[in-house]
C-alpha cells in the first residue's frame, strides 16, 4: 500500500498518456487506477488529455469552417 | 478535354482547405504549398479513382497526409535525423520537480467540451500547438489530428515506440498547460 502512495505523479501522468497508445499491463492498470483515485491532480490530467484527443480529432472540421 | 478541365477545377476548389491543413501540420508556407501541389498532381494522375464526388475532399486529404509525411522525410525538414535522441531531462517538459511532483498541478476544467464550439478556443488551440517544437507538434498532429496509428507513425518516420511515447507525452503536457492558462484561465503565467 505504501508504494502505491509514493508512486510519483510523473509516472502516473506518463502511464495515462501511454494508455492512449496501447493497453497497459494489468499491474500498470491497477497502479494507475489507485493513483488516480487518490490524486485529483493526475485524474484531472488524465481527463484533460482525453479531452485534447477529442478536440484534436475535430481540428480538420475547424479548418473547413475557416473557408470564406 | 472539357471533362479534364472540369476535373482540374473541382480539385482547385479544395486547394485552400488543403493548404490550411498542410500548413497546420508543417508550419512552413513553402513546404505546405509543395505538399498541396503534389497532392493535386497525384489526384489528377489518378482521377479515375474519384468517381464519387461527395468524398472528394476526404480522398484528397488522404493523399495529402502521405505527401506531408513524404516531404518531411525527403527534405529532412521538421524531422532532423537525430531529433529523436532524447535526454532524460526533456522528457517531461519541465512540468515535474526532481521528486516527480507536479510543479503546476492540473486543476479542474469542469465540463470542457463547450469550448469546442468556440472559434476563439480554436485560435488558442492552434497557438498552443505552435509553442511546441516542430517535430513534437508534427508527431502529435499525425497521431491526434490525422488519426494515424502509433505503429504507422513509428514505421513512417522511423522512431521507436518508446520515443513516440516520450514525444506524445511531452506534447500533451505542453498543450494541456498552454490551453489551461490561455483558455481555461488556470495555471501559472
Amino acid at each position: 500500500m505504501i508504494h502505491m502512495l509514493i508512486y510519483p505523479c510523473e509516472q502516473a501522468a506518463k502511464l495515462s498518456s501511454r494508455a492512449l497508445e496501447q493497453p497497459l499491463t494489468p499491474s500498470e492498470r491497477i497502479r494507475l487506477k489507485m493513483h488516480l483515485i487518490m490524486c485529483k491532480r493526475c485524474s484531472n490530467f488524465s481527463r484533460q488529455i482525453e479531452f485534447l484527443r477529442r478536440a484534436s480529432g475535430k481540428m480538420p472540421e475547424e479548418l473547413e469552417k475557416e473557408e470564406d | 478535354m472539357a471533362e479534364e478541365d472540369d476535373q482540374a477545377q473541382s480539385l482547385e476548389a479544395h486547394r485552400k482547405y488543403l493548404y490550411r491543413y498542410a500548413l497546420f501540420h508543417l508550419r512552413d508556407p513553402a513546404l505546405a504549398e509543395d505538399a498541396v501541389q503534389d497532392t493535386l498532381m497525384a489526384a489528377l494522375a489518378q482521377r479515375e479513382q474519384f468517381q464519387g464526388r461527395s468524398q472528394l475532399r476526404t480522398w484528397l486529404t488522404g493523399i495529402l497526409k502521405h505527401k506531408i509525411i513524404d516531404l518531411t522525410r525527403s527534405r529532412g525538414r521538421g524531422l532532423p535525423a537525430d531529433a529523436f535522441a532524447l535526454g532524460e531531462d526533456d522528457e517531461s517538459g519541465g512540468e515535474f520537480n526532481a521528486k516527480g511532483k507536479w510543479i503546476d498541478p492540473p486543476a479542474d476544467w469542469g465540463m470542457p467540451d463547450a469550448a469546442l464550439e468556440s472559434s476563439q478556443f480554436w485560435r488558442v488551440y492552434q497557438q498552443c500547438c505552435q509553442r511546441m517544437s516542430k517535430r513534437d507538434a508534427l508527431v502529435f498532429s499525425m497521431r491526434e489530428v490525422m488519426g494515424l496509428s502509433s505503429e504507422e507513425i513509428c514505421k513512417k518516420i522511423e522512431i521507436s515506440t518508446t520515443n513516440l511515447h516520450v514525444i506524445l507525452f511531452r506534447a500533451r503536457l505542453s498543450l494541456r498547460s498552454c490551453i489551461s492558462k490561455n483558455w481555461f484561465g488556470i495555471g501559472r503565467d
